[in-house]
């Protein structure tokens, strides 16, 4: 990962760049605003750890820190001229081949030589993979109780908060928004080509990350605010949202009681007995404990008879009967009277 | 109606509202009531021929769905293992509120059939419940032939004999007439 060093070396640069990082940030939200609802799914989707300000945030730092952290690799891969510039270029083929590794080497040492040699600002890129990341952790608590409280609408705010609170780190990513103007051209071109490279990382990241247990961190991060990049292609974000369809859903069964309750109630569409329809009364009717549902009519008619449960054989409960008999008219009271029947039983 | 009215009148609390009304105004007649047999039937017939239950099998006679004819194979490893059986199946007006009934038709060697072909089974007397149908019925008579009651026998020769199974199945291949065999005898 990132080692002590760089991260204190980067410190110096901040308070220059701090106020046009915010500028910048506040451009960028507006972009952020399309992509909201994606990235709240795929934050939604991937665990604690990554949140919405690892998005607001880290979204620009982090991905061009990965950017860098890959140029670097290539660009020291091209120096020296060695077999990874090839086994990159395979990558994009081939995407299974986990860049993040690559990645993730290239983003600690090498990337701080580098930098260090190029500019000072530039050089806290490499810092930012700590920086960035850590405060991506420290955020997303905060952005997750902000999540279920519904008002993720309003994401700068968020983002300033978090901001404010650790100053630290964003102080040092924030520089990374700088980052783009001190690109030099060179750069520029290999930030279009890792392009490619990273949003293979993205869509496999998470795959390879989970079978690295001390890198994982970095890389599971990276994923988390890949869909809100301003960057990123078309195709990515639709993907995320189709994927991230079951989870939503499965959000909102919680919420759904009613509904499984409804489906549990509602089993046998036709009365066993008379094999009629079950009406909504009907279906709401539970005249046993031991789960045996049948029609009112049916019903009475066995207790004109021998008065015993179809499903047990055992004798209806008459105070039973009466207490939901008095509810027929709405399966919500019934409920109540079964749940008491049920007290009543244990 | 009147009957209704006694119910309701045994149950204080019960006041049937607008579903249960409509539902027991067009109950009460005696014709509506075999129609819901019918139906009920019907449905049977239908779950029976869906259920593929190997080793029985029932379909109503040509113009009656009240009587229907049934068959049963032996269960593998018991003594009745290779035989089959025919049955009758008379329902009620009232059914399922009460029980068919349930004769072989085949002669059958078994402690709890008789010489007439009575089946002294529980589930068709007291132990009756409406939730039964022809092919539990059906099923429990297959797994009764292999399983005898012998405390309460009808047949008691048979019950006796039970105990020695070579001797017992014997008896069964000597007594055993095929149903189609047996038209060909009559």
């Amino acid at each position: 990962m990132v080692s002590d060093s760089i991260t204190n070396a980067s410190i110096p640069s901040i308070p220059n760049s701090k106020d046009f990082a915010k500028k910048k940030r506040t451009n960028r939200s507006a972009k952020l605003k399309q992509c909201k609802l994606d990235a709240r799914r795929e934050q939604w989707l991937s665990q604690g750890a990554v949140k919405s300000k690892g998005c607001k945030d880290g979204l620009g730092d982090d991905r061009k820190e990965r950017d860098r952290a890959l140029e670097n690799s290539r660009q020291r891969e091209e120096d020296n001229n060695n077999d990874r510039s090839i086994h990159h270029e395979s990558d994009s083929e081939s995407p299974s081949n986990s860049p993040v590794n690559s990645l993730l080497s290239g983003g600690g040492t090498d990337s701080a030589t580098n930098f260090g040699g190029s500019s000072g600002s530039s050089s806290s890129s490499g810092s930012s993979v700590c920086g960035s990341s850590t405060g991506g952790c420290c955020s997303g608590s905060i952005t997750e109780e902000e999540e279920e409280d519904g008002c993720l609408d309003d994401w700068e705010a968020v983002a300033d908060a978090l901001a404010a609170d650790d100053d630290n780190n964003n102080n040092k990513t924030e520089v990374e928004h700088d980052n783009p103007c001190y690109q030099s051209p060179s750069e520029s071109q290999l930030s279009v080509q890792s392009d490619s490279l990273h949003d293979l990382t993205s869509e496999f990241g998470l795959d390879s990350v989970n079978s690295m247990p001390d890198s994982a961190r970095v890389g599971y991060n990276m994923r988390a605010w890949r869909p809100d990049d301003a960057f990123r292609p078309q195709t990515l974000p639709n993907l995320a949202k189709q994927r991230s369809f079951p989870a939503s859903d499965r959000r909102f069964v919680p919420g759904g009681v009613p509904w499984t309750c409804n489906n549990v109630l509602t089993v046998p569409s036709s009365c066993p007995i008379c094999c009629e329809e079950l009406d909504f009364t009907d279906s709401n009717f539970l005249p046993c404990l031991c789960g045996f549902r049948l029609c009112l009519f049916c019903h009475k008619r066995i207790l004109e008879e021998d008065g015993r449960c179809p499903g047990c054989r055992k004798p209806y409960k008459r105070d039973e009967i009466e207490s939901e008999a008095s509810v027929q008219g709405g399966s919500l009271t019934f409920r109540l009277a079964r749940s008491c029947s049920m007290i009543a039983r244990s | 109606m009147a009957t209704v009215n006694g119910y309701q009148s045994n149950t204080p609390v019960a006041s049937p509202t607008a579903t249960t009304a409509t539902k027991q105004s067009v109950n009460p007649v005696k014709t509506v009531d075999s129609q819901s047999v019918l139906k009920r039937l019907q449905s049977e017939l239908m779950a029976l021929m869906m259920s593929g239950d190997s080793g029985i099998s029932a379909f109503p006679e040509e113009d009656n769905i009240f009587s229907w004819k049934g068959t049963i194979h032996g269960s593998k490893d018991t003594v009745f293992e290779g035989t089959e059986y025919k049955l009758s199946l008379y329902f009620p007006n009232d059914y399922p509120f009460k029980p068919p009934k349930v004769k072989f038709e085949t002669g059958c060697f078994h402690p709890n059939v008789d010489v007439y072909g009575n089946i002294c089974l529980d589930i068709l007397q007291d132990k009756w419940s409406s939730a039964y149908d022809v092919r539990t019925i059906l099923i429990s008579i297959q797994s009764l032939l292999g399983e005898p009651n012998i405390s309460s026998p009808l047949n008691s020769q048979a019950a006796q004999l039970w105990c020695n199974q070579e001797e017992y199945r014997k008896m069964v291949e000597k007594l055993y007439k095929p149903p189609s065999a047996r038209i060909e005898g009559v």
